[in-house]
């Protein structure tokens, strides 16, 4: 058996890709993913994390609305670690008309979404941060998801049945003989290597990146990419997700996630040229402040840690022009009948709640493609780490006695905190003091999870992702990421582009306490340090 | 309470100014929000070019020993910066290959300090390094609190055992003509790195670690004695709030802890800092001195504040208190005549004082002799 | 309203930038590897919590409250008070037996003080520690605070009429401390004030200050006493009098634990509330004179207490040693003695509390006053133990040196 051949090959590590992986890889396939960059570094890792109870759209998209109320049910049972089952709030500001509420409701129910209309005093107690004037408020079962936790644990899963991940590494072309898709040509970014992969069908699960990989597949999508940006807090201001109860609008989601809370978001349609590298304006940051104030108050006052922005893989239906309109509907498409190539599905369109139906559906086309009758299983197996519900319980059983960090650990690993390397004062010594992340858990990511830089690092532990945004323990990980890797040089550079990402996320919103740190890490860094 | 000369901001221009102004025998107050920036120094003083007797006498009488030498000094990531004047404890070598053959010495389990990094860039210039760690059980209860293997943890330790360190680094060292050791020694005893560079048989070079800095902590301490000794009055943990000025004259200012106790003085040193140490402020609308709302040199556009690689210079970090050609700052467009502005609150807005370290002197000195000379100027009228 | 013109939450916890210079400060960090220090225990573990109170971590009791990482914050931090607001809100154990009578300081005076004589005698004993320290984990190496036999209150009142003669009237809170241990601090107050022109009254009646309850997870009797306890001062403000206090820590803990760890308004009373040296001081410096005698010598030590630091009024205290004729003054260093109130009594803090007071002891050693000058009275019983030199408050050194 050629090394190179297997029975798929997904491209793109975001989380339509990993599920797939995962999903083919548990139906016996053999898998291969490939990624240009790393995981979940498209919409994957840049949107919400917002657990859709799917009353977002039970008005006016009620398929959209029914999908996201299963999976939502369906990813707390075999998710748990990437979850927090937060519920969520539909509020109606004076300002808003309250005669939605009724229409809200009723299409919730509809859609099978468990809503229920609350006193505002309740609302006010449940969570104290809301904009206190609210006149009224509808409970959902919304929740938070970690999408980073969520994408490694699909990759592990396939891994530990089986299948090959290669990250940073692109597709630079198809092998393609007549009309049929036979494998692609790669080149590792890092290394300059390159190779060819052979499969009998080949899935495009690249996000709004999948126009550009159908166009050299030589088929043609039509995509429209819009741009969605959003705003981090240093903390966790509120402890539910708080919605607006009116027409879907920009800036109208306050999510919380793990030690910090997200607002978001906006819609602009951008060129596909601007995909790689957007950018926050400033205009977007002073709607998601001023919006996002409504939604609670003391946002006006908190600490912005970050901007961001990510680019929905919107499949195009018409013109118009701010995308909200069109469908978030899931869009499969099997290029032999569409297009009459053969050995090439593209999976696309969907949102990171429907993600395991997506890949569902993905696998089905792959599995009839290669006469494999396989039921799927993912909605009912638990992903590695999410055996138990709560990380209490985890790190319970793990540590007697768990420390912060190990308690910190057990919420990002789940069951698989038990394979942190522990005990000795070594391992346990803390090289993130902002979110607790220890030279073991560190360790274990590096070894299991294909971490081959300081941002790699940080989508899998939160090393980084405090308030200090990577100040003191990045150069802390980069010692450890060097002696893993055996290349000092390699890594004084990798520091210098962590460094520059974080900056890249501070400078929108380089004000206030975010711009005095700022100021200390050049200074610590330059001056200090020497880098 | 009532003093000659009232000291905003307890930092490196802070206290070189409370500490001459002392020594010519006026009375001072140094008010210190919290510990200053010197907890993060670099242990070289920046853009002091040339060799000043007056920086080196006030240091060595506070009992800090200065060298001066114009060449590099090793970064503890590995590469080299220019530098001239330095506390004693930092190297300055003529050129960065300085050493043949090095041994770097760490701690078990210390991630502040970068031998690795420290390594590559010592081979980049042909130096031969060898890394190896040491294990003192001493250091273990600062271990076994997990997050506090730190610098200035394990500077307390070594006051005690450094001589215990000196014997392992002993047994190590083979042809090696160099011992790099992280600068963890000397906190409380200053004489600990003297003692060790006589101690082993070989150059030993300190090289940094991760904030906070143990030299710059031991120069902190040093010359807060050295203005206390002198009579000077230091209010640590307190912080200027607000001040009242008639005329373009600061009568007395307001702080946190004494209130309605106002703080009176003939003339006034601001030596708050830049934006880390809140000297100056910032929000989506403006960079503003938040004392006395002084006029501030700076963009409007907040757009331009920032240049989006990290690398680069950044605008925000020029900007800075507008002063007189006296160091006096300007209130609403008029100069405010017995107050002065130093150190990096004024950001690169008077390039021809320096910046950093040097700027913090140079400035402190100009705002002394000002207040010496206008003092002089008081009693002849 | 501007947005985003001040970004400062509940406890300015992000204005932290992780700077580490607190856990350089911290006194119990340097003794005790079980504390996470006030960094991790403070701003860090603060935006845990609020992830999920699970993240509370229980060695938060090991905090002494000293408040030295506030005083070094560079940025402001609150972080002994998020620390000590962690301990109220998450941890809900409800206090030791032992917790409960150290903090119940006014009860236990009342309690005590009738039978001083063979309260003291019984503390004194060996055999008395080694009992109070197998039941309650109270350390056996400590020595108690004596009780006084006749309370301050009762001493001052029978000469309220004397008093109110005076053209100025100040009140006086004067604590458990005063009140029962050493009604003599409270008798040195009223003679300097007297020479002054000030007569001095008492409170309505005023309880305990509350700090050893609220360090030993009492919150809520330390609320009943914080609400009380402003509801006497303000009386006294309407009648326009200013309130002095002998004791840095009850000063400290009703001007600022009272709103911050408590949430009990004192704004009414807070600015007319001072440490008497201050009040002093201020006289003096408006042209009012104390007399001293000519032939006062004395070498004096003086430690500024942690509360005073956090406080910043030890320049006062400093300013008035400092004026009388026949002094020489020595500044101790900037260090925390160990005990902080109930902390250093128990079993399980002794050797960290004295270790902590080790660069603090040794000085004094070095120095080798005539008397170490302290405000505050459980350094007093620390100092006085650990180094077997004496300890007065300066407002007592002031009335010995007075004419």
């Amino acid at each position: 058996m050629n090394p190179n051949e297997f029975d798929v090959i997904i491209i793109g590590g975001g989380i339509t890709g990993a599920g797939t992986q995962r999903d083919c890889a548990m139906r016996g396939l053999r898998t291969l993913l490939i990624e240009r960059s790393d995981i979940a570094t498209g919409a994957t890792g840049r949107n919400h994390g917002l657990l859709h109870s799917g009353a977002r759209y039970a008005v006016n998209d009620p398929e959209s609305a029914e999908e996201c109320i299963r999976e939502n049910m369906i990813l707390r049972t075999i998710a748990a670690h990437c979850i927090d089952e937060t519920e969520g709030l539909f509020i109606t500001l004076p300002e808003d008309d309250l005669a939605y509420q009724q229409n809200f409701v009723e299409s919730c129910r509809k859609a099978g979404i468990g809503a229920e209309i609350i006193d505002p005093d309740l609302a006010r107690r449940l969570e104290p941060s809301v904009n206190p004037e609210l006149i009224g408020a509808v409970k959902v079962p919304d929740g938070s998801v970690d999408p980073f936790r969520l994408c490694a644990a699909n990759m592990l899963d396939a891994k530990l049945h089986g299948g090959q991940v290669r990250l940073h590494t692109e597709v630079t072309g198809f092998i393609r003989e007549g009309d049929t898709i036979k494998g692609v040509h790669t080149r590792n970014r890092q290394t300059g290597e390159e190779a060819d992969f052979y499969a009998p069908v080949t899935v495009n699960a690249c996000g709004i990146w999948g126009q550009h990989m159908a166009e050299l597949a030589g088929v043609r999508i039509g995509m429209f990419p819009a741009k969605g940006a959003l705003l981090i807090f240093a903390h966790r201001v509120n402890n539910m997700v708080i919605n607006r109860c009116r027409k879907p609008s920009n800036a109208d989601i306050l999510v919380p996630g793990d030690t910090v809370c997200v607002i978001g978001t906006t819609s602009t349609r951008i060129p596909f040229e601007e995909c790689d590298h957007v950018a926050v304006t400033p205009d977007e940051v002073d709607l998601l402040i001023t919006e996002g104030a409504k939604l609670a108050p003391s946002l006006s006052s908190t600490r912005i840690l970050r901007a961001y922005a990510g680019v929905r893989p919107l499949v195009s239906a018409d013109d118009d022009p701010s995308g909200r309109n069109i469908s978030r509907g899931i869009v499969c498409l099997d290029h032999e009948s569409r297009d009459g190539l053969k050995g090439f599905v593209t999976i696309t369109g969907g949102k990171l709640m429907t993600y395991r139906l997506m890949a569902e559906i993905a696998t089905d086309t792959v599995c009839r493609k290669l006469g494999v009758d396989k039921p799927c299983t993912t909605a009912t197996t638990p992903l590695p780490g999410s055996e138990e519900r709560s990380y209490e319980a985890v790190a319970q059983k793990i540590w007697e006695a768990p420390s912060t960090a190990q308690k910190a650990a057990a919420s990002r690993m789940g069951t698989r905190a038990s394979r942190i390397r522990t005990g000795d004062r070594r391992d346990d010594a803390l090289i993130c003091e902002c979110e607790e992340v220890s030279v073991g858990e560190i360790n274990a990511a590096i070894e299991r999870m294909d971490v081959s830089t300081l941002t790699d690092l940080r989508r899998r532990t939160r090393v980084g992702m405090g308030t200090c945004q990577g100040e003191f323990c990045a150069c802390r990980a980069a010692g450890l990421l060097a002696k893993a890797h055996g290349c000092v040089e390699r890594e004084r550079k990798d520091l210098a582009d962590f460094l520059q990402e974080r900056w890249k996320g501070n400078f929108p919103i380089g004000w206030g306490d975010t711009l005095r740190e700022a100021e200390y890490t050049q200074w610590v860094y330059k001056h200090v340090l020497g880098l | 309470m009532k003093f000659d000369s009232v000291i905003m901001g307890g930092g490196l221009a802070g206290m070189v100014a409370g500490i001459s102004l002392q020594q010519e025998g006026k009375s001072t107050a140094v008010i210190s929000t919290g510990q200053s920036c010197l907890h993060f120094f670099s242990g070289s003083f920046e853009s002091l070019a040339e060799p000043s007797p007056r920086v080196a006498e006030l240091f060595s009488q506070a009992g800090i020993r200065l060298h001066y030498q114009k060449g590099v000094r090793l970064m503890p990531l590995g590469s080299f910066q220019e530098s001239a004047l330095a506390l004693e404890d930092i190297d300055i070598f003529p050129t960065p290959q300085f050493s043949r053959r090095t041994l770097i010495v760490n701690f078990m389990g210390y991630h502040d300090f970068f031998s690795s990094f420290l390594a590559e860039g010592l081979e980049k210039q042909g130096i031969q390094c060898r890394i190896r760690f040491i294990n003192l059980p001493e250091l273990e209860p600062t271990e076994m609190a997990r997050g506090e293997m730190r610098p200035v943890q394990i500077a307390r330790t070594m006051d005690r055992i450094w001589e215990k360190a000196v014997q392992e680094i002993r047994l190590l060292l083979k042809d090696e003509d160099t011992v790099i050791l992280p600068q963890v020694f000397g906190l409380q005893d200053i004489s600990v790195p003297s003692r060790i560079r006589q101690a082993l048989p070989a150059r030993v070079v300190f090289a940094g670690t991760m904030p906070p800095s143990i030299p710059g902590i031991r120069t902190q301490m040093l010359l807060k004695k050295r203005y206390q000794l002198l009579g000077g009055t230091f209010l640590m943990g307190d912080e200027a709030v607000r001040a009242h000025i008639h005329d373009g004259v600061v009568h007395s200012i307001v702080t946190k802890n004494l209130d309605s106790h106002y703080l009176e003085g003939d003339s006034f040193i601001l030596a708050t800092g830049g934006l880390f140490s809140k000297g100056l402020k910032s929000n989506p609308f403006q960079i503003f001195e938040p004392v006395m709302g002084l006029d501030v040199e700076y963009a409007e556009d907040r757009n331009t504040w920032y240049n989006p690689s990290f690398a680069e210079k950044q605008p925000y970090m020029d900007y800075g208190v507008k002063t007189d050609e006296n160091l006096h700052p300007f209130l609403e467009g008029r100069s405010v005549t017995n107050l002065y502005a130093i150190g990096s609150l004024l950001g690169n807005t008077r390039p021809e004082l320096g910046s950093g370290a040097g700027l913090a002197i140079n400035s402190a000195f100009a705002a002394v002799d000002e207040i010496l000379r206008s003092a002089q100027h008081d009693k002849e009228d | 309203m501007k947005l985003q013109e001040y970004t400062t939450s509940k406890h300015n916890f992000e204005e932290c930038m992780k700077c580490t210079v607190c856990t350089a400060y911290c006194p119990v960090l340097q003794v005790n590897p079980l504390y996470p220090g006030p960094k991790q225990a403070g701003p860090d573990g603060e935006r845990l919590r609020l992830k999920d109170p699970y993240f509370f971590n229980y060695a938060l009791k090991y905090c002494l409250n000293c408040k030295r990482c506030e005083v070094a914050c560079p940025s402001g931090v609150k972080v002994a008070d998020l620390i000590q607001g962690a301990r109220i809100k998450y941890d809900h154990r409800p206090p030791k037996l032992r917790d409960q009578i150290l903090a119940s300081t006014d009860f236990m005076g009342s309690l005590a003080r009738p039978f001083a004589p063979i309260v003291n005698g019984v503390t004194g004993l060996g055999i008395t520690k080694t009992v109070l320290d197998a039941t309650l984990k109270i350390d056996h190496r400590r020595t108690f605070p004596k009780y006084s036999g006749r309370s301050f209150e009762g001493w001052l009142k029978r000469r309220t009429k004397e008093q109110a003669a005076f053209p100025e009237q100040v009140a006086y809170f004067h604590g458990c401390y005063v009140n029962y241990n050493y009604p003599q601090l409270g008798k040195d107050l009223v003679k300097v004030l007297n020479a002054l022109g000030i007569g001095v009254q008492l409170l309505e009646k005023e309880k305990c200050c509350g700090i050893a309850m609220i360090t030993n997870g009492m919150s809520a009797q330390a609320t009943k006493h914080a609400k009380h306890n402003v509801g006497v001062l303000a009386k006294a403000v309407e009648k326009g009098l200013k309130i002095v206090t002998t004791s840095s820590t009850c000063t400290l803990t009703m001007r600022d634990e009272y709103p911050n760890l408590l949430g009990v308004d004192n704004s009414a009373v807070r600015d007319s509330l001072l440490m008497a040296t201050r009040l002093i001081y201020e006289k003096l410096e408006k042209g009012a004179v104390l007399k001293f005698r000519a032939d006062y010598h004395k070498k004096i030590a003086y430690h500024t207490p942690c509360h005073l630091e956090k406080l910043g009024w030890g320049v006062f205290s400093e300013r008035l040693l400092k004026m009388i004729p026949g002094v020489e003054f020595t500044l101790l260093d900037s260090n925390c003695c160990g005990i902080s109130g109930t902390y250093g009594f128990k079993k399980e803090n002794y050797e960290a509390s004295q270790n902590i007071g080790a660069p603090l002891f040794e000085q004094i050693r070095a120095v080798n006053p005539d008397v170490v000058a302290c405000d505050c009275e459980t350094c007093k019983w620390q100092i006085e133990m650990s180094t077997g030199y004496p300890v007065m408050n300066p407002i007592s050194i002031l009335a010995e040196a007075l004419e």
